[in-house]
């Protein structure tokens, strides 16, 4: 019968955990309450994008492609919350001296070469959503939120 | 003095839920394919990355708040996560089962939720965790194990087959992953109407969504550009999201309903990997769960062609 109880135990702490977390909208990862795409859209969409600065003029940079091991969604989400956080200005700078690294590990790693950066630059971008765009329009508006040189980055 | 009938009645309708006999084959079908499919889909995971991410992004989770920082020594983890993989696939053939399922849930929890600490829960991870811890404490290795064949061998030189015979040790692991499974997507569909009401529902936030992830992800086509221009289609896929999310709800209890939430379940995803460059590849091995793999299994040997001796493992 002991095996049964345990089971048993198991099963209702498991249950008990993820009912908490879907009833407060909760995290206790591994267990969640699962909230993505869970908020109201508009049509405007705003968003933080990191542009590189070559020889040549801005490029944009990508998460994935860019800055493994973060993904575009990852990045841009921990970067919203740096914005958000105490201290915010010095920890927008730290993180993009250490996204400046990353990306030149990318080509250290023996990924196709791409232009050297002699900055980064992380903009609040936006657009409105309508019908017809298929994602390679530029941002209707562009605001500089931090920098950082490839002079500080090596430091 | 005895317990009233309704609590009887209760306690009957749990037991038969969860602990009706189950085989040991079903279970032990259902270790290979968990695991041998966690396998391969894990099998190009590499978290050395995050030990030359800054600090500044470090936002631990759940047990995570123990560590100071954010591991810093590559080779450890790259030392982990081979042994996670190898115990992984040693779990799917049932070697050493016992301390290869600890080890992969384990590891499971620490590699895949080091990346969840650096700002950014994302939901692929969490369930196959979760089926990892609850088959490691199971009796999933009882038969179709090589631990199995070499204990049988042990015991029985005749070479006689011996399996196991049902038992509710053999169903509950199986019910428990299914219903943590169903409750992801139900969970889903409950914070959009919690965090938005039924405004979530309306075109004009469906089409956001598709337009929206075009600059924010990367989707393999260009279908939520075309399906967004028309406002029908957005009200359709807006309600039909909710509807099907909220359906796994009664799937939990209502098995003829439950083919065809699975199927809903499995089309929304699709779709959304298509429109939203958002993969829920680990989920595959949730919707494995509800497949009949002892009747494969039965037709591919050619089963029953003389019933072997059972006896009781638990």
């Amino acid at each position: 019968m002991l095996p049964i109880r345990f089971a048993s135990l198991t099963i209702v702490g498991c249950l008990a955990i993820t009912c908490f977390d879907i009833a407060t909208g909760l995290e206790h990862w591994p267990f969640g309450s699962y909230p993505m795409y869970s908020v109201s859209y508009t049509e405007h969409l705003s968003w933080l994008r990191l542009y590189g600065v070559t020889d040549r003029g801005e490029i944009p940079l990508r998460g994935e492609r860019d800055f493994a091991p973060f993904d575009e969604a990852r990045l841009i989400m921990v970067l919203q919350r740096l914005q958000g956080a105490r201290g915010a200005d010095w920890k927008l700078d730290e993180a993009l001296r250490n996204l400046m690294r990353l990306y030149n590990n990318r080509n250290a790693r023996g990924w196709p070469v791409s232009a050297p950066l002699r900055a980064l630059r992380l903009y609040a971008v936006s657009w409105t959503l309508r019908p017809g765009l298929d994602g390679s329009e530029p941002p209707r508006e562009r605001m500089l939120i931090a920098q950082v040189t490839g002079d500080e980055a090596e430091r | 003095m005895n317990p009233p009938a309704s609590l009887t009645g209760l306690a009957q309708s749990w037991h038969c839920y969860w602990f009706a006999p189950e085989t040991a084959e079903q279970l032990g079908l259902v270790r290979v394919v968990t695991y041998g499919l966690l396998f391969a889909i894990y099998l190009p995971l590499d978290d050395r990355g995050w030990t030359q991410v800054s600090p500044v992004f470090w936002m631990p989770i759940s047990a995570f708040h123990i560590l100071s920082g954010p591991p810093r020594n590559a080779a450890m983890i790259g030392v982990l996560q081979i042994l996670w993989k190898v115990s992984l696939f040693t779990s799917a053939i049932g070697f050493l089962s016992r301390v290869s399922m600890i080890t992969a849930a384990a590891l499971g929890f620490f590699l895949l939720g080091l990346p969840n600490c650096f700002g950014k829960i994302h939901h692929l991870d969490g369930f196959p965790v979760l089926l990892l811890g609850i088959l490691a404490v199971s009796r999933c290795a009882d038969a179709l194990s090589v631990d199995r064949a070499l204990r049988s061998r042990r015991e029985m030189p005749s070479n006689r087959e011996v399996r196991a015979a049902p038992s509710a040790q053999y169903n509950w692991p199986v019910r428990l992953g299914q219903a943590l499974f169903l409750l992801v997507f139900f969970a889903a569909g409950y914070a959009k109407l919690r965090n938005s009401g039924p405004a979530w529902m309306s075109a004009s936030n469906m089409r956001s969504i598709w337009l929206g992830e075009l600059f924010t992800h990367t989707p393999p086509t260009a279908l939520g550009s075309f399906l967004a221009q028309s406002a029908w289609l957005c009200q359709f896929a807006a309600v039909a999201t909710i509807v099907v999310e909220l359906s796994a709800l009664p799937a939990l209890f209502a098995r003829r309903f439950r083919v065809f939430a699975l199927v809903g379940l499995f089309a929304l995803q699709t779709l959304i990997a298509l429109m939203l460059g958002v993969y829920f590849t680990p989920h595959l091995a949730g919707y494995a769960l509800f497949l009949p793999w002892e009747r494969y299994y039965t037709m591919l040997r050619g089963y029953p062609r003389r019933l072997p001796d059972r006896v009781s493992l638990s």
